[in-house]
């Protein structure tokens, strides 16, 4: 029985491949797997092909002939991007300073999902999402019955009179637009506050990441190409982000698009509010007693590095009682709602969560903060006795410009 | 490469026992379940795709796995992390593996009698993570421990990093269930109680059921002992001008009677060579630091202290120079990582090239040593000669015994392959090599393996030298036990059980 050769003749395998062979087979020939245990798939899935080696040995077997796309392209949507795997990855570890090497491994899985693409292998749900978001303008984040639409785009703006362009845009996500919309008002409300001079933008497109991440690299240059143009057009210099996914797409998508013309300063919401914190130009006045703790956003903590300014943040709450655990555990730490896989795996995203959230009930918090405005609803939807916070509304409490409910 | 045995009748019967979602038969659930670290022999992984996979969650599912293989003569392969160095998971013969990944749960935590009760998917970092708010940890420490898993440690008879203070995994598994090749499910121990160390009834089963790589059976749980979470550690590092005086300190160290002594390492001239041109985390040394002295300590703080002052002491007393906290605590506390370091080796011109690292382990008494090691390294030098592909990544010495430091010693070899141009040629020179290299340890009353197991191509050959009668008994048992060769069929020459 021979039902393993493949069907060959180029349809974009053969340059997949040739990018890809020499991190698989580093990869592959080590084989250890420290991987393993941090991603928070596999440790939900226990299963083999949804490893990150297995995403890197797939290539060599590509190679080799064994396996085609269209074998792996379903074991590819088995990733949430998180990144852990990257930084628990002996080869990152240990020769990323002298060669600049890293492991890369979301990079890879983008790359394997936009070949299944390019070769007409769809997961029905991804290219649903895609559809909507390109017909919308923003992602359908309020499922099939409740359309989003660029009409409603800037509702969660309502009564804050926020100017239109500038030099300085606040770039709000879908999900903060149409869904968590306290997380966008908490953003502008704490910049008013501080004096940051800001607008939106004139007509705000999604920011392309979840389509590049699903493959449909095409759709997601699209709505790049908008968003440029429109800050372009209003003299834009400087772009405020409080989505970390958004962070990713302005800070490595976006320049891998345009390259050197591309010359914005993206300004991450939560450093720049420690700043201001630190300043004294957002005086944190309001006690709220609670007892929190603190998940770390996959995309800042694993992907950037960034785990220091949000709990500088939380410390200068007053009132609060803050039971931190430090970013290295938390590598093994997601809420699951990245990569697309609560679109097409909802049922891992629960799982994922429900886990994230057991860990902190743990520590005996009534409060579980976390900095992406994703993970909020899978992290809400399993919460038990839990309440789920976005770091800037807890910090709009403290500014006084919230009332606690 | 797949055998015709597993119809689609086959595969429903499977499907009744584990359920839909645990069985795949796709090309991507097999492929990826073919292969182990390397020298996996990427040109031949065609050869060793499974036809089905399976992910059971009980021992009765297992169990009854085991028998449907039994009724139709198919081949079993049991695969927990797929980790092990001696290519125990590969499916030689195709057939049936059984992957036990899904059985990962904590089943009991006993801290009265000190036992945790697992499922052999579990890792010990993982379980470790749960029993710290106990005050107790699992021991068992092999450079995978952040991905191996409990029941590969047992089939493999696992050695720990920090076993001459603990015990390696055949100490620190206290019994465990385990499916018969014939399907039938039993639990052993020392004598038949769960949580009892020291038994003298009947036949010491516990050892013959660990470190057959598969071919005597599946675990599917198993009792594992707690020890205090250690209140010190202590890591201290000695360099040293020669090989001579390195290997006279570190018999020197193990044998101190320092019970809290975990582990004594030692690091020949040539890895420091390799060390030194190309592992960038590697921190600068003068030129006459040619080896190496690593050895860590752990209990209480009572212990701890006054017992590393004495290490110190013999350490500098027999021509060590402490090589300081930074690089002491530092890469002790990375050894896990460190294991996997390179990306990338030297042709002889110097160019470098993207290699992949190999290693090759032995126990080799502490007297044997310095023989062992220049007869090793000849070898490894006889095949760069040859094959351009090699490279000498230098020696380990790792003291080998449990709960006492001193005896004999996990002896390894390290070589860079540039797998990427591994062909035939090579890889039979390659196989050679690693005959050689099982043959000095036998010569030097050694045993081919510590660690790894022997059931690799090239040193499994030298098995029945080294076991000598007791190979025929190897053999006996099997056929015993497995009269239909459903077990891992392939490995360990154990066909000549059936001729």
């Amino acid at each position: 029985m021979s039902s393993t050769e493949r069907t060959d003749g180029d349809n974009g395998t053969d340059g997949f491949v040739a990018e890809w062979r020499n991190g698989a087979y580093n990869c592959y020939s080590s084989g250890h797997k420290f991987c393993r245990e941090v991603c928070p798939v596999m440790q939900v899935t226990r299963n083999e092909v949804h490893t990150p080696t297995a995403f890197h040995a797939n290539v060599v077997a590509m190679e080799k002939g064994l396996l085609d796309i269209a074998d792996v392209a379903r074991d590819y949507v088995h990733c949430t991007g998180c990144g852990a795997c990257e930084l628990r990855c002996p080869n990152t570890l240990f020769t990323g300073d002298f060669y600049r090497f890293r492991t890369r491994t979301v990079q890879l899985v983008k790359a394997a999902r936009a070949l299944a693409v390019d070769q007409g292998i769809h997961q029905p749900g991804w290219q649903r999402w895609v559809e909507e978001t390109s017909r919308q303008k923003s992602e359908p984040v309020l499922g099939a019955e409740v359309p989003v639409s660029q009409e409603h785009v800037r509702d969660w703006a309502a009564g804050l009179d926020l100017p239109i362009g500038g030099e300085t845009i606040l770039f709000c996500d879908c999900e903060g637009a149409f869904h968590r919309t306290s997380v966008p008002r908490a953003a502008a409300k704490l910049l008013q506050r501080a004096g940051v001079e800001f607008g939106l933008m004139r007509e705000q497109w999604c920011c392309g990441g979840p389509a590049a991440e699903m493959g449909y690299v095409d759709r997601a240059r699209e709505f790049a190409k908008h968003n440029v143009d429109d800050w372009r057009a209003v003299g834009a210099r400087r772009i405020i982000v409080f989505d970390p996914h958004d962070y990713i797409s302005f800070t490595e998508d976006y320049p891998s698009y345009f390259g050197d013309e591309y010359d914005f300063e993206i300004v991450l919401f939560v450093e720049l509010l420690a700043e201001l914190i630190r300043d004294g130009r957002l005086p944190l006045t309001h006690p709220v007693e609670r007892t929190v703790t603190y998940h770390d956003a996959c995309r800042l903590n694993k992907r950037k590095g960034i785990h220091a300014a949000p709990r500088e943040v939380l410390r200068a709450i007053p009132g609060l009682t803050f039971k931190d655990v430090d970013h290295v555990t938390q590598w093994s730490y997601c809420s699951g709602a990245g990569g697309g896989l609560p679109i097409e795996r909802p049922d891992l995203t629960a799982e994922i969560s429900r886990r994230r959230v057991e860990r902190a009930a743990a520590l005996d918090v009534d409060t579980l903060v976390s900095a992406c405005v994703w993970s909020e609803r899978p992290l809400t939807e399993q919460r038990g006795a839990l309440e789920i916070m976005d770091l800037l509304e807890i910090v709009a409490l403290a500014a006084g410009l919230e009332d606690e409910r | 490469m797949t055998s015709t045995l597993v119809t689609d009748p086959v595969i429903d019967e499977l499907v009744a026992i584990c359920g839909p979602d645990n069985v795949f038969a796709d090309r991507s659930s097999r492929v990826n379940r073919a292969r182990v670290p390397a020298p996996f022999p990427v040109h031949r992984w065609a050869e060793h795709v499974p036809d089905v996979v399976v992910l059971p969650t009980t021992a009765e599912q297992v169990s009854e796995v085991v028998k449907l293989a039994n009724r139709h003569r198919i081949p079993v392969v049991p695969r927990a992390g797929g980790t092990g160095l001696t290519d125990g998971a590969v499916p030689l013969r195709h057939g049936i593996v059984v992957d036990v990944k899904l059985m990962n749960k904590i089943l009991e935590i006993d801290l009265d009698d000190r036992t945790v009760t697992v499922q052999p998917g579990i890792n010990m970092l993982k379980l470790n993570e749960e029993l710290q708010q106990y005050g107790v940890i699992y021991p068992d420490d092999p450079a995978s421990y952040p991905c191996s898993l409990v029941g590969g440690r047992i089939g493999t008879s696992g050695w720990s990093l920090i076993g001459g203070r603990y015990g390696h995994t055949r100490d620190l598994v206290i019994s465990f269930q385990i499916v018969l090749p014939t399907g039938e499910l039993i639990w052993v121990g020392d004598g038949g109680g769960r949580k009892v160390r020291k038994s003298s009834t009947g036949y010491q089963l516990k050892h013959l059921f660990m470190g057959h790589q598969g071919t005597l059976g599946i675990v599917t749980e198993a009792v594992l002992e707690l020890v205090p979470r250690p209140e010190a550690e202590f890591a201290a590092f000695f360099s040293y001008p020669d090989y001579e005086t390195a290997w006279r300190s570190t018999g020197a160290l193990a044998k101190s009677g320092l019970a809290t002594l975990a582990g004594v390492v030692l690091f020949d001239e040539w890895k420091l060579d390799y060390l030194r041109r190309d592992d960038e985390a590697y921190i600068p040394q003068p030129d006459d630091v040619r080896c190496v002295v690593a050895t860590a300590m752990y209990g209480t703080t009572d212990e701890v202290r006054p017992g590393a002052k004495r290490l110190m002491r013999i350490g500098k007393d027999t021509g060590g120079a402490y090589l300081g906290d930074e690089i002491s605590q530092g890469d002790w506390a990375s050894r896990h990582d460190r294991y996997a370091t390179p990306l990338h080796g030297r042709l002889r011109d110097g160019q470098v090239v993207p290699m992949s690292w190999h290693c090759e382990d032995a126990s080799i008494n502490w007297s044997q040593l310095p023989q062992v090691r220049r007869e090793w390294h000849e070898i490894v030098a006889r095949l760069g000669d040859n094959f351009r592909i090699f490279d000498d990544w230098g020696m380990f010495a790792y003291t080998n015994a449990a709960f006492k430091p001193w005896g004999d010693y996990l002896t390894e070899i390290d070589v860079g392959i540039w797998e990427q141009e591994l062909d035939d040629a090579a890889w039979d020179a390659w196989v050679t090599a690693k005959r050689d290299i099982a043959a000095v340890a036998i010569a030097h009353g050694g045993s081919i393996s510590a660690c790894h197991g022997a059931c690799r191509a090239g040193e499994v050959d030298l098995v029945p030298e080294e076991l000598g009668g007791g190979w025929d008994v190897m053999k006996k048992v099997k056929r015993v036990l497995d009269p239909l060769n459903i077990m891992n069929p392939g490995k360990y020459l154990l066909d000549e059980a059936y001729e």
